[in-house]
């Protein structure tokens, strides 16, 4: 393996990264039943939440914060193709359906 | 490989294993990608017919979505211990991974169930059919994973402690479940919240 | 499928028949054959052009070996076990001959044509299952070869040392791993709208018959650079050596490729121009496609610059790679007429279509992998092949080639519509047809004179010295055949073409001057390559990728049959192949006879 020369977080870091991961959730669900008051902002607000959970799950759980940045390069790379072609697809799906 | 003193080990200084799984993984991203899109792209059209909003019930996949967070945490915490060489907590924490992994799935299932009870079933129209299929693979990738995380534990126990390869192993496993996770992750909130 | 329309009006075969035809033609042609060689050339050269003993994932390597044969095994079986209907209220007949009993939707499977109620039996559900599996092979191979040319490299071998055909491997491992998921989930909503009734492309149920379109050429693009770029590989190494010049503008050509697949992600919708896309994705897609034709011609105009003032041996080799610089820019010349919108939805669905894909897939790609099959039948068999028949094979097959393509460019503008099994005598397109019909028959007796120069020249061809074409890349340095273990020591790389740097210095003007020690060196890797003085170990054999790999068609079979059974077995086979993989010790791989005198599972050289 060759893990000997990574920084690890301590088993106590990773306790409080899942606190943090389960407020994000709980201020989720909270946004969702407030809906109502929070309105058109709910919808942005949830994304950035998630968004958030990813990060801090990619990074610190999968370790990619440590890692080389060729894994990094592999991650972003899948993702950022994934992202632009769906956005295309959904973008031409809507102006399809609505001509 | 082969003749690690002959041959030039690694060039670019990632082990050759975790660049593969890393490549793995970014080839998920496009699978559920795909998923996930084709979800979106008819969510919000008018076709009249019964809507997973007309059957959802959010608290419950809120803990659902809590317990799959959490056993990323027993998972981290169980790789933790392989590092520690603590093969006991290993074990334990491997266990506990699995044993969320699996309550989640009855959730699901449950879940499931009760939309079925509902009238919302796989073929019943586009809305339930990207539905059903989106969350079904996201759930059979945590049944893999479960099943992985068992046999896992199955080989530590019969060992009573996982070699350095096998630990490898638990590496490449934690990997494929906390990306599962974030699949979810991303579900939970543009399938059901949004 | 020629003979068919040889002539207006025929009946040679029934509209039914020749639906499975043509589908099963260019379901076969690429994932059956362009596909598989390429990788067959990928797997055998990889190693050899980066200087490593093996993949980075031997067993992996197998796994898609295996699954490439129980897909192709399972698609075909369609011819036996397939049943194929008539479409509800449609006018063909009830039944249909075995022939027809074969997926008939096309390549390309368009929906809701190719799903349940217009393609009524199994045959469809054969096709897609089929290609989901085969796409499978595919993808794991990517992940090995992306992995092997990252972290298998040899000492010195830097990225930009390393062979064009390397980097082309590397440019389609991409291009392969990031549309195929999008493929698999694509045939995962058509088996499930077919089997299990779902809708995702049906309008009844809300679905959407475009999207199936966009998932599939969103692949389908993509899958022809997959196609291409191997073709540009080789004939990026052939070239260079047979004009006895470098490859001009090496580092252009390789951005050049990277380039190619990057924009190839970006152009899948100039295959629905006609579709019922919005005039601004008309306009987006149609300046990308435009865009991808520089990086192609930029390098077109490097292997140009590679043969200007070169020293040109013209023999087969060489001579199909100069017939794929003419008839892939042929082909690239109406592909570019076909990325102007107006224009296309003329030529959309016509045989001017046809005419382009094959320019560039047979032209480009069959003609470069020809080019491939003799620049290094000596090294893979250590015999060399009959350069007479070689050169009898080209003519013949370049003049059939043309008679049967060229004419279908002005057939298609004169309206003779593609995927259709007859046409009447008043369109008056029976002539060429005849003649494109006479062309297809010489390209047949081309391809049996290949074969048999092949199959002869295997056994008793003359023995070939391990570096006949004076090369100049570091797979020619190592003894013909190839040895298993490849290299006896790890090759150290002191520049790009390093074997030729290693015979040839230079004179003040630049030109090669063969080094004084050359022959001697050429003697000493000979026997040094027969003989290492290294132990070395290579993985040990492994039963279960073949086991994991059988397992799929059953789960295929019980998918289409329901059959519980079927499935459970599929599963298990699945289960023992996964296991054991993933248990079977690395270890033992690398158990020297020192260590372990009993040792007997690793295969040990000295």
């Amino acid at each position: 393996m060759s893990e000997t020369h990574k920084e690890h977080p301590s088993p106590t870091k990773y306790v409080q990264i899942a606190i943090v991961l389960a407020i994000l959730t709980a201020i989720e669900v909270a946004l969702y039943y407030t809906e109502d008051i929070v309105g058109a902002l709910a919808a942005p607000l949830l994304i950035v939440l998630a968004v958030g959970k990813f990060v801090i799950v990619v990074g610190w759980f999968m370790h990619l914060r440590y890692e080389n940045s060729l894994i990094n390069k592999f991650f972003a790379g899948g993702m950022i193709l994934a992202l632009i072609l769906f956005a295309i697809v959904m973008i031409e799906r809507a102006v399809g359906n609505f001509i | 490989m082969s003749d690690a003193h002959a041959y030039p080990h690694e060039p670019t200084g990632v082990e050759t294993r975790k660049l593969g799984f890393w490549i793995f993984l970014s080839t998920e991203i496009l699978f559920f990608g795909t998923l996930i899109t084709t979800f979106l792209i008819f969510k919000g059209r008018d076709f009249p017919g019964i809507k997973l909003t007309d059957v959802y019930d959010i608290p419950f996949t809120s803990v659902s979505s809590f317990v799959l967070l959490m056993s990323s945490l027993t998972m981290v915490l169980a790789h933790n211990a392989l590092e520690t060489d603590d093969q006991e907590k290993t074990r334990v924490w491997l266990l506990a991974t699995a044993m969320l992994g699996a309550v989640f799935l009855a959730g699901q299932i449950y879940e499931f169930t009760e939309f079925y009870h509902k009238g919302f079933e796989l073929s019943t129209n586009i809305f339930s059919s990207t539905f059903y299929v989106l969350t079904g693979f996201h759930g059979l990738h945590v049944f893999i994973g479960v099943v992985l995380l068992l046999a896992l534990w199955g080989v530590g126990q019969r060992q009573r402690g996982l070699s350095l390869n096998e630990g490898m192993n638990l590496e490449f496993i934690a990997l494929y479940w906390h990306f599962v996770d974030i699949v979810w992750i991303v579900l939970f909130t543009v399938v059901y919240l949004i | 499928m020629r003979i068919q329309l040889s002539q207006p009006d025929n009946n040679f075969l029934s509209a039914a028949e020749y639906n499975a035809m043509f589908t099963m033609h260019g379901t076969t042609m690429i994932f059956l054959a362009i596909m598989p060689i390429s990788a067959a050339f990928f797997n055998y050269l990889l190693p050899l052009q980066i200087g490593a003993r093996d993949v980075a994932f031997p067993r992996l390597n197998a796994l898609s070996f295996w699954i490439f044969i129980a897909g192709g095994l399972f698609l075909y079986s369609t011819f036996l076990f397939g049943t194929a209907g008539a479409p509800e209220g449609g006018y063909l007949d009830e039944e249909v001959s075995r022939l027809a009993s074969a997926p008939n939707g096309g390549w390309f499977g368009y929906q809701p044509n190719a799903g349940l109620k217009y393609s009524p039996g199994t045959a469809m559900d054969y096709w897609a299952i089929g290609l989901q599996i085969l796409g499978i092979a595919s993808l794991v191979s990517a992940f090995n070869f992306i992995t092997t040319i990252l972290n298998m490299r040899t000492k010195g071998m830097r990225l930009m040392r390393m062979p064009v055909f390397t980097w082309m491997t590397f440019a389609v491992s991409f291009l392969l791993a990031f549309s195929l998921p999008i493929i698999a989930i694509a045939l995962f909503f058509v088996t499930f709208d077919r089997q299990f009734g779902t809708t995702f492309f049906l309008t009844e149920g809300g679905g959407d018959p475009v999207l199936w379109q966009h998932l599939f050429w969103l692949f389908g693009h993509p899958e022809v650079y997959i196609l291409i770029l191997p073709a540009f590989g080789i004939v990026s190494e052939v070239l260079p050596t047979f004009s006895r010049k470098p490859l001009f503008g090496y580092p252009a050509i390789v951005f050049a490729g990277f380039g190619i697949a990057f924009i190839g992600f970006g152009v899948w919708a100039h295959h629905m121009f006609a579709s019922a896309i919005s005039p601004v994705a008309q306009a987006g897609f149609g300046l990308s496609t435009m865009i991808i034709a520089v990086p192609t011609g930029v390098k077109i105009f490097n292997w140009l610059g590679t043969i200007w003032g070169g020293k040109l041996t013209l023999n087969t080799p060489m001579l199909f790679a100069l017939g794929f610089i003419g008839m892939f820019v042929i082909g690239g010349l109406s592909g570019v007429t076909h990325s102007v919108v107006p224009a296309d939805t003329q030529q959309t669905d016509t045989y001017y279509i046809v005419a382009h894909f094959h320019y560039v897939l047979f032209g480009g790609a069959l003609f470069g992998i020809f080019s491939g099959l003799y620049f290094w039948f000596p090294k893979v068999w250590g015999r060399m092949y009959n350069e007479t028949m070689g050169k009898i094979h080209f003519w013949l097959m370049l003049i059939g080639f043309n008679v049967t393509f060229g004419p279908m460019h002005w057939l298609g503008l004169q309206g003779q519509v593609r995927r259709t099994w007859v046409y009447a005598e008043e369109t008056n397109l029976g002539f060429w047809n005849l003649i494109v019909t006479i062309g297809a028959f010489i390209l047949a007796v081309a391809i049996l004179v290949f074969m048999a120069n092949w199959i002869y020249s295997r056994r008793k061809g003359e023995k070939a010295p391990f570096d006949p074409w004076d090369a100049r890349t570091i797979e020619w340095s190592i003894p013909s055949p190839t040895p298993v273990w490849n290299f006896s020591k790890a090759p150290e790389i002191k520049s790009l073409d390093d074997f030729w740097h290693q015979k040839y210095g230079e004179d003040e003007d630049g030109r090669a001057v063969r080094r004084e020690g050359t022959d001697e060196l050429l003697l000493k890797l000979e026997e040094e390559g027969l003989n290492p003085d290294e132990e070395i170990h290579l993985p040990s054999p492994s039963y279960f990728p073949l086991i994991l790999a059988f397992g799929l068609p059953f789960l295929g079979y019980a998918i289409i049959y329901k059959s519980v059974p079927l499935a459970l077995v599929g599963v298990i086979l699945l289960l023992i192949g996964g296991f054991g993989w993933g248990t079977e010790p690395l270890e033992e791989e690398f158990e020297t006879s020192e260590e372990n005198p009993d040792a007997k599972e690793s295969s040990t050289y000295e």
